[in-house]
């Protein structure tokens, strides 16, 4: 079994480099809608494959997207954003309304490259260690079952986004597999030595 | 005499970060909070000439500390240091009061220059 637990130092390390990262993703969406976001502060918490699933469980008033990426950590990072507050986002980003099912996938592959992308991105870059993401695809209970996960632990690193005036959130967690936490820690205490 | 300075920030390693940017030769007491109420309670007891505060931080976060720095404790000199650097954000770090705003992660050449510019050193 792979010492996967981080200490507080690495927990606090980590939260930090998420709370610049999340800065970055959402100083790239405010400027494009011209609208302030409120940052929530990062939590961090070990999870099991069935955590995951969990957070992936269909809510009707939630969009769900997936990206997986891949180098010196892995991992997935899942997008859940809100319906609620979607359409006064799409009238921002300069969409045409009504939005027809193939602009609503487009907004929200969108929102999801702009906010997971500079939060993984942030991440990797203060750690140091390279990764690359996948294109994001939309989860619907209609095309996927429960994904398939073979991993025994996962660490979540898990940001929210608000806008208060229209009711939008929009969640990023990020999830390491097991391997990647390892590096992780290695990365986290070269930083802090 | 020593200024009173109090770093506010629920980040130990940012905490750690602005204490070390601090210039050696600067004659100041230093004193720490983890939260916006904290950073309050520091203002109030006089450990807080200067503040280096975060935004985003529990119970109260970075802008309700401006607001009643501002509204209370006008001569406190505050100095923002964080990683929310949307334009809104730093527009109203500066309608609050702030005297400068920094982005994280913090280098120490920066603050010395701000330090500098702002007649604190």
């Amino acid at each position: 079994m792979k010492n996967i637990l981080l200490t507080e130092d690495q927990r606090d390390a980590l939260q930090e480099m998420m709370n610049i990262s999340m800065g970055q993703a959402a100083k790239s969406l405010a400027q494009l809608i011209d609208v302030q976001i409120i940052l929530s502060i990062p939590t961090i918490n070990e999870a099991s494959p069935d955590d995951l699933i969990e957070i992936l469980n269909h809510s009707d008033d939630t969009w769900y997207a997936r990206q997986s990426f891949l180098g010196q950590i892995k991992g997935e990072v899942l997008s859940l954003i809100s319906k609620e507050g979607c359409d006064a986002m799409a009238e921002l980003m300069d969409y045409d309304k009504p939005l027809c099912d193939a602009q609503t996938q487009e907004l929200i592959l969108e929102l999801t490259n702009i906010l997971s992308g500079a939060c993984l991105s942030g991440l990797s870059n203060q750690l140091e260690l390279k990764s690359n993401l996948n294109m994001p695809t939309l989860l619907t209970p209609s095309t996927n079952g429960k994904p398939n996960y073979n991993w025994a632990t996962v660490l979540l690193v898990e940001v929210c986004f608000s806008i208060e005036s229209f009711s939008f959130n929009a969640r990023v967690v990020i999830c390491l597999e097991e391997n990647s936490i390892v590096s992780l820690k290695t990365s986290l205490d070269a930083l802090l030595s | 005499m020593a200024i009173p300075v109090t770093i506010a920030d629920d980040s130990a390693l940012s905490r750690k970060n602005v204490r070390r940017a601090i210039p050696e030769d600067w004659d100041v007491t230093i004193s720490e909070a983890t939260n916006g109420q904290e950073a309050i309670d520091a203002v109030e007891a006089g450990l807080a000439d200067i503040l280096f505060l975060d935004l985003t931080m529990p119970v109260l976060d970075g802008f309700d500390v401006l607001r009643h720095v501002k509204d209370n404790h006008q001569k406190t000199v505050v100095i923002v240091i964080s990683a929310d650097i949307q334009p809104k954000s730093v527009d109203l770090v500066n309608s609050l009061g702030a005297f400068r705003f920094l982005q994280k992660p913090l280098k120490a050449e920066e603050l010395k220059v701000t330090l500098h510019e702002v007649g604190l050193i």
